[in-house]
């Protein structure tokens, strides 16, 4: 179920009230499983099985890996927990991509195949609880950690709700001990949660669904060539409703747990106020870009191998953290993209060494706003539906396009502006701040209007039915 | 253990940016009254809503009138099974046909599958695909939506019926709720809705934005009437007609001014509407079933585009003929003429009581000649 709905709100407050009554914790925890499963079930119940199928393979894989005596039978352990992830992964999310790039392969080559249609629905946030439950046996593997010793914990951790379909993306680490013990969450907690949960919905309902998307899905919605100014709006309104939608998600998962006692990690930090890719890395979809980092890039070797082979890494990393969103060559260029940017930055370092200047507000700012804009560019690949598409946009944005038209309307761009305006000034406020430690400064009277504002906003836009667009990846 | 779920101490000192740190989640809490801060801010909410409820009450919005959402339209969908009767069509035969008097002059109460801007032809195959169906469809033609080749505005209704989840369908029972008792509850009153329809000056190149309003009110099985403000208040009247000016300038445009006509439709188009119709058609009839046709009254600006662009004897005449069925055109019928139609589209409420209590038994009488001349022509 989506959190931006009337059944969420319900389905919200009966976990919580069931979660503070006088309850055996193991009890406890079984609600929680349950109300997991429901959740995901409200989407698609036969899916459930997948995250059944996912929890036993795994929980399993690790006990056999951590009690191997040898390093073959570790390995082929690890295997079985390996296929069946990514075995599931790839049937559901890439067969169709696979399929189709085997028939233009053998189109190339004179060879005429015409399968039959893919009609497979895509499970909701499979990337997501994929990966969290791969790190799980990728950690008993590398030795990292030992396996969990109940069930019922490590069951609660690959299906906890608030984070199951759009992450944070949280290791074992940070979660499975949390289950250990009996947890509820303080008053302090609760209402701060219930503020977070706020502010998720107010990024997303408010400022993702209502004053974007109109203006990113006109721009990228248009047939052929759009004007310069038509063009930078939807690319910047993208920007903006993918941030709002991503971190409104995050934001409210991370507010949902608490209200249960339970911490999840940040998944963003004021991004776009990011100096530099390997900054932005560190502000963005955080728990992927260290997934990546601890499973695939140290794995490959990292930049222990020399620079020839750091640089590889990078971008195998790269492409692969693309393909992870979609099954689509767009998101590869993107990813591709990204990995040029931090190697071109990590090559621009060796070469010039640390400067004083460096240090200047100025040159900061003016990498900042060169990065907002280096990402801006990469964004096009993101949402465009085809390269054709993403070449047109590219071309309207710097007024190469012939026959441009205009395609949105002032009451499409204004929002767009200001909100997009006011996004990008506060992530350069907040960059070296958090959002606890504004609120811990902020004046009573203006965090009390500041909440009423948002449930206001929240109440009059009515929710909205779209999905968050993360579900999809 | 590595989690911590407050220190409120922890938030003087600006905290470091650190890389995610897999062994540790710090989620300190701000040093606030959060309680006291919660309790106000819903107390402010509420009050803010009231004021909001009360504006758009003032505005002519009333509580217990329900979304015409994709939702609704399933919930109906599912009811159309067995022998019911069905009725499709685009807007007008939603505004104008009411229910309750169908009922109580036929004893029969349609499910109103009708969508705007949407044309039939869609609903009408998804019936006729549909094996558990067997009943009686009542078409509403409007001409210029009914031909359009890419099925129009919301026919994207069947693949959300198709794949609605179970917690849409939950959403949509919950919804009933807040439709119940607040007026304000409604797509016209959004923030994006009202940036939308506000009046912002038009960029060059482009052409005005048709938008429609709202016109009308629906109960809880998609009955629908046009709603009041539109027949009380001159000036959304206006605002109304002005948006139908707008599109049939866009997507129909009337005769030139030395009267020709406009561009002909394809006669290639029109044949290959009427082959699709007439499977449909037959398949239904297969299984029992039957199909009908109603045209309903318009005039204004939509008078020039549909008699001169979408003439009877090319379009509804050869309709009729290529599937063998009743069709009730208010053109033929003295008593389903001269209504008031205050946006040129669509019956005012009580006009529509009117037209319904006229159009029913004409439609029923002609029913039983058809009936009666298929069994003559079988013997």
């Amino acid at each position: 179920m989506l959190f931006n709905s009337l059944t969420f709100v319900v389905f919200l407050s009966v976990v919580v009230a069931l979660h503070s009554a006088p309850l055996p914790w193991r009890v406890k925890k079984l609600n929680l499983l349950i109300a997991s499963y429901l959740f995901y079930g409200a989407w698609n119940p036969p899916f459930v099985l997948l995250l059944m199928i996912s929890t036993a393979v795994d929980w399993k894989a690790a006990q056999w890996i951590y009690r191997s005596n040898t390093e073959a039978r570790r390995t082929l352990f690890l295997m079985l927990s390996l296929a069946t992830n990514l075995g599931i992964l790839g049937f559901f999310k890439y067969g169709d991509f696979a399929l189709q790039n085997f028939v233009s392969l053998a189109a190339s080559v004179g060879v005429a195949y015409q399968p039959p249609e893919w009609n497979i629905i895509l499970p909701v946030g499979i990337s997501f609880y994929t990966f969290q439950t791969m790190a799980y046996t990728l950690d008993v593997y590398l030795k990292r950690s030992a396996p969990t010793k109940s069930l019922l914990d490590f069951s609660i951790f690959v299906s906890f709700f608030p984070q199951l379909v759009a992450g944070p993306i949280v290791r074992p680490s940070q979660l499975v001990p949390q289950f250990a013990e009996p947890k509820r969450a303080t008053p302090p907690q609760f209402y701060w949660g219930l503020a977070l949960v706020t502010i998720g919905l107010f990024e997303k309902v408010v400022l993702a669904d209502s004053f974007l998307a109109p203006a990113a899905d006109g721009a990228f919605g248009a047939a052929g060539a759009i004007m310069p100014l038509d063009a930078w709006t939807g690319v910047l309104a993208f920007s903006g409703q993918i941030f709002f939608d991503f971190s409104g998600y995050s934001t409210t998962a991370i507010g949902c747990a608490l209200m249960l006692g339970f911490a999840l990690p940040n998944n963003f930090r004021f991004p776009y106020a990011a100096i530099g890719f390997s900054d932005f890395w560190r502000r963005w979809h955080i728990s992927l870009s260290t997934w990546l980092r601890d499973y695939l890039y140290i794995p490959l070797g990292g930049n222990k191998k020399g620079r020839v082979r750091t640089y590889i890494n990078l971008m195998i990393t790269m492409l692969l953290g693309g393909l992870w969103h979609g099954a689509s060559w767009t998101f590869v260029v993107w990813g591709g993209l990204h990995g040029l940017y931090l190697a071109a930055e990590r090559l621009a370092r060796e070469l010039m060494g640390d400067r004083s200047w460096y240090a200047n507000v100025l040159f900061k700012l003016a990498m900042a706003l060169l990065t907002y804009f280096l990402i801006n560019i990469t964004w096009v690949f993101f949402r465009a539906q085809s390269f054709d598409a993403a070449m047109t946009m590219l071309a309207s944005m710097f007024a190469l396009a012939a026959e441009p038209k205009a395609v949105l309307r002032w009451s499409e761009i204004v929002p767009a502006a200001v909100v997009v305006s006011g996004m990008v000034a506060t992530h350069w406020m907040m960059r070296s701040s958090s959002l606890e430690a504004v609120a811990d400064k902020a004046p009573r009277w203006l965090i009390g209007a500041v909440w009423a504002f948002m449930l206001f906003m929240l109440v009059i836009t009515q929710g909205s039915d779209s999905a968050f667009i993360y579900f999809q990846f | 253990m590595p989690s911590s779920t407050s220190s409120s101490d922890a938030l003087r000192a600006p905290t470091p940016l650190s890389y995610f740190d897999p062994e540790h989640v710090d989620r300190p809490v701000p040093g606030k009254p959060w309680r006291t801060l919660c309790v106000a801010a819903l107390i402010a909410t509420i009050a803010l809503t009231a004021g909001w409820e009360i504006f758009w009450r003032g505005k002519g919005m009333i509580a217990g009138d329900y979304k015409n959402s994709n939702a609704l339209w399933a919930q109906e969908r599912r009811k159309a099974v067995g022998d019911a009767t069905v009725m499709i069509g685009s807007s007008r035969i939603f505004f104008d046909i009411d229910l309750d008097i169908w009922e109580e002059m036929s004893g029969v109460r349609p499910v109103q599958l009708a969508l705007e801007g949407t044309s039939p032809r869609v609903f009408l195959k998804n019936l006729a695909e549909d094996d558990s169906f067997r009943g009686l469809v009542i078409v509403g033609v409007t001409a210029p939506v009914f031909f359009t080749q890419d099925g129009g505005l919301r026919a994207d209704v069947l693949g959300y019926t198709r794949d609605q989840t179970p917690a849409q369908r939950w959403d949509h029972f919950l919804s009933y709720g807040l439709e119940e008792t607040l007026a304000f509850y409604d797509e016209q009153t959004r923030p994006a809705t009202q940036l939308i329809i506000w009046p912002w000056p038009l960029r060059e190149g482009m052409t005005p934005l048709f938008y429609p309003r709202k016109l009308s009110i629906s109960t809880r099985d998609r009955n629908t009437e046009m709603w009041a403000r539109v027949v009380d208040d001159p000036v959304y009247q206006k605002e109304a007609q002005q948006q139908w000016a707008t599109l049939t300038a866009q997507v129909a445009p009337p005769p030139s001014a030395d009267g020709s006509p406009p561009p002909p439709f394809p006669q290639e188009a029109i044949d290959a509407v009427l082959a699709e119709l007439k499977a449909n058609v037959d398949a239904i009839r297969a299984r029992g079933g039957d199909v009908a046709f109603l045209r309903l009254p318009y005039d204004g600006g939509f008078q020039p585009v549909e008699d001169f662009g979408f003439p009877r004897e090319r379009f509804w005449d050869p309709l009729i003929a290529a599937t063998d069925s009743v069709g009730v055109t208010w053109h033929d019928y003295p008593e389903l003429q001269g209504y008031a139609i205050p946006e040129w589209s669509h019956l005012d409420p009580r006009e529509a009581e009117r037209y319904t209590r006229a159009v029913t038994p004409i439609f029923y009488a002609r029913m039983e000649e058809k009936k009666a001349e298929r069994a003559a022509r079988k013997d």
